[in-house]
């Protein structure tokens, strides 16, 4: 199997605290794979490396089996891997198309200002795609539910063409029917063979929308299987797990 | 419906109100040559307050553009004074005010210092300097006309200073509304954080505003110093509570929320046409600071209560 992205041996020390080690992991395009662990297991660490936000102690990261290495967030953007965190993903008081292009808007010649019309559109078909039904485009961010809001931050990878979509427990904060309404973006994402890694503490989130499922203990990795025939329940014990 | 034109226009339409309580309370007000005045007055203001309006874009704020507008007044007052060529002293007025606006950026984005006080610092140092240049005493002379009419002349039998005014601002509509860099501006000072995460180099943007206000207050300055043939230091101050009234009273007009260079334009017109018709009318000079205070601390309670609170308003709380 060929994978789209492998990790070696990542490790990741803060000081004296070691939030991994040894890592190894391999994603194949167009996987759902839930990252899931207790508090303090190392998940948003790993993110935060494949996200380009900080770079590895030890380890390779691989794209399509090339050594990588992030410079920073937008490097990591740019080589197809957008990371939508929970709560910093949008600017409220903007609107929709502006969040979607934020830091990366479309211009037209031939002055090079700004192409507003184009990028509305763009939006709107972004949303489109995710089956989200909002009327108008430059509706402020704070005035959608927390579901679109997702909506609205994928489009934004959906933007950058983001072969790997990162979501760092994106329903921690919604109803259970805004929580509905984000998992059927992951569905769509799936089905467009959209790769996705899903950071959650939600198990029956995890066992509704995950190819598989890797759990994270103390910085290892001590589980990575097919989600098929689990219960949230058994994932649950799986984390709680004590000695290894 | 009604509530939302009544929120983006509302004090717009204020102001035409007031304008058309005046043009029936005074026989002189709709002249043309007062209208001129306010006009020209608007454009000192107006200039000043874009500045302002920018910095307060990415959410910091300049305390220091009247004073900054001293300084480079002064520096291009004694230049002129001492026979200088005009266009060289010029350019340095604008280059004082630019390098004040600069040190207000490297204060608050490299040093870490709150915008409210590093431009407090910024300015106090350059009302030291403005001192120091003229040793307390005004520069007041007949300059050349080549200098004197950067503001007292016209074109097109328009004066000059409601071209420069209309050039500036139509700049700063451009910038801030047309292009990829005032949409970083805007994004910046909307969400710091979310707007670094997209890549926005967010304390560039501040740097580029704080700097721009200062190039503002240069720009202001000269054009103070050409007008009068003069140059003292504080002597813009008096603009310095009305460039902020202005701006935080635009702020509840066209963009309800939002610091914006229409806002500004129209704000200072009509707090220029609230000073010209005060004093028409007969009014004390005094009630031209109780009424702007006034206006100060209303535009500010609606920003603050309206709708999504002006991210500048949450920094005023110092949580940050
Ligand atoms: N910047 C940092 N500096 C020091 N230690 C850190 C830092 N970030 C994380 N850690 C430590 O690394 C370990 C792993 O943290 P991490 O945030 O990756 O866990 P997590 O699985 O995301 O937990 P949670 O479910 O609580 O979000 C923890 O012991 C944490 O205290
Ligand atoms: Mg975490």
């Amino acid at each position: 199997m060929t994978s789209l992205l492998s990790l070696r041996g990542i490790g990741m020390s803060y000081g004296a605290v070691t939030a991994l080690r040894d890592v190894n992991l391999d994603i194949a395009a167009g996987e759902v794979v839930a990252l899931c662990g207790d508090n303090g297991a190392g998940k948003s660490s790993l993110v935060k490396i494949l996200a380009g936000a900080q770079a590895p102690t030890a380890g390779t990261i691989m794209l399509d089996d090339t050594n990588e290495r992030f410079r920073d967030p937008q490097d990591a953007l740019r080589k197809g891997i957008a990371t939508i965190y929970q709560d910093l993903a949008v600017a409220p008081r903007l609107s929709i198309w502006q969040n979607v292009f934020l830091g990366s808007e479309l211009t037209r010649p031939p002055f090079g200002l700004l192409d507003k019309r184009r990028m509305a559109e763009m939006s709107r078909g972004f949303l489109a795609r995710l089956a989200v039904d909002i009327a108008d485009m430059e509706t402020p961010v704070e005035r959608l539910s927390g579901g679109q809001r997702q909506a609205v931050a994928i489009c934004r990878a959906l933007r950058w063409d983001a072969r790997i979509i990162i979501m760092d427990e994106p329903t921690a904060a919604l109803g259970v029917k805004e929580t509905a309404q984000v998992l059927d973006l992951i569905r769509r994402l799936h089905a467009e063979k959209h790769t996705v890694i899903l950071v959650s503490h939600a198990m029956q989130d995890v066992v509704a929308v995950a190819d598989r499922v890797v759990i994270l203990r103390g910085g290892r990795k001590v589980e990575d299987r097919p989600v098929a025939g689990l219960t949230a329940g058994d994932l649950a014990a799986m984390i709680m797990q004590r000695a290894a | 419906m009604i509530r939302r034109t009544l929120a983006r226009y509302g004090t717009a339409l204020a102001g035409v109100a007031l304008f058309a309580f005046f043009a029936l309370g005074s026989p002189v007000f709709l002249t043309p040559d007062n209208i001129a005045l306010i006009l020209k007055e608007t454009a000192f203001l107006g200039i000043l307050a874009i500045g302002f309006t920018l910095a307060l874009v990415t959410a910091e704020i300049d305390l220091s553009i009247a004073e900054v507008a001293s300084l480079a007044a002064v520096v291009t007052g004694a230049l002129v004074h001492g026979g200088t060529n005009p266009w060289i002293a010029v350019g340095a007025g604008l280059v004082v005010g630019t390098l004040c606006g600069a040190a207000n950026g490297v204060a608050v984005t490299v040093l870490n210092v709150p915008s409210l006080i590093a431009t407090l610092g910024v300015a106090a140092i350059a009302k030291g300097f403005s001192f120091m240049l003229t040793q307390g005493v005004a520069f007041v002379g007949r300059w050349p006309a080549s200098f004197t009419n950067l503001a007292r002349g016209t074109l097109l039998g328009v004066p000059n200073l409601i071209w420069w005014l209309a050039g500036v601002g139509f700049a700063a509509w451009l910038l801030v509304k047309w292009t990829r860099l005032g949409a970083h501006l805007v994004a910046t000072g909307e969400a710091d954080e979310a707007a670094r995460l997209a890549g926005i180099r967010t304390r560039s943007m501040k740097r580029l505003a704080l700097t721009l206000a200062g190039a503002c207050a240069g720009l202001t300055a000269v054009l103070l110093a050409s007008s009068l043939s003069s140059a003292a230091p504080a002597m813009a101050n008096d603009h310095f509570l009305y460039a902020i009234a202005a701006v935080l009273l635009g702020m509840s007009m066209f963009e309800p929320g939002r610091p914006n260079i229409p806002g500004t334009l129209f704000a200072a017109f009509t707090l220029k046409v609230l000073g010209n018709g005060l004093v028409l009318l007969g009014a004390e000079y005094y009630w031209q600071d109780i009424v702007l205070g006034t206006i100060i601390l209303v535009s500010v309670a609606l920003s603050a209560t309206g709708t999504g609170k002006a991210p500048f308003v949450k920094k005023l709380n110092f949580r940050r």
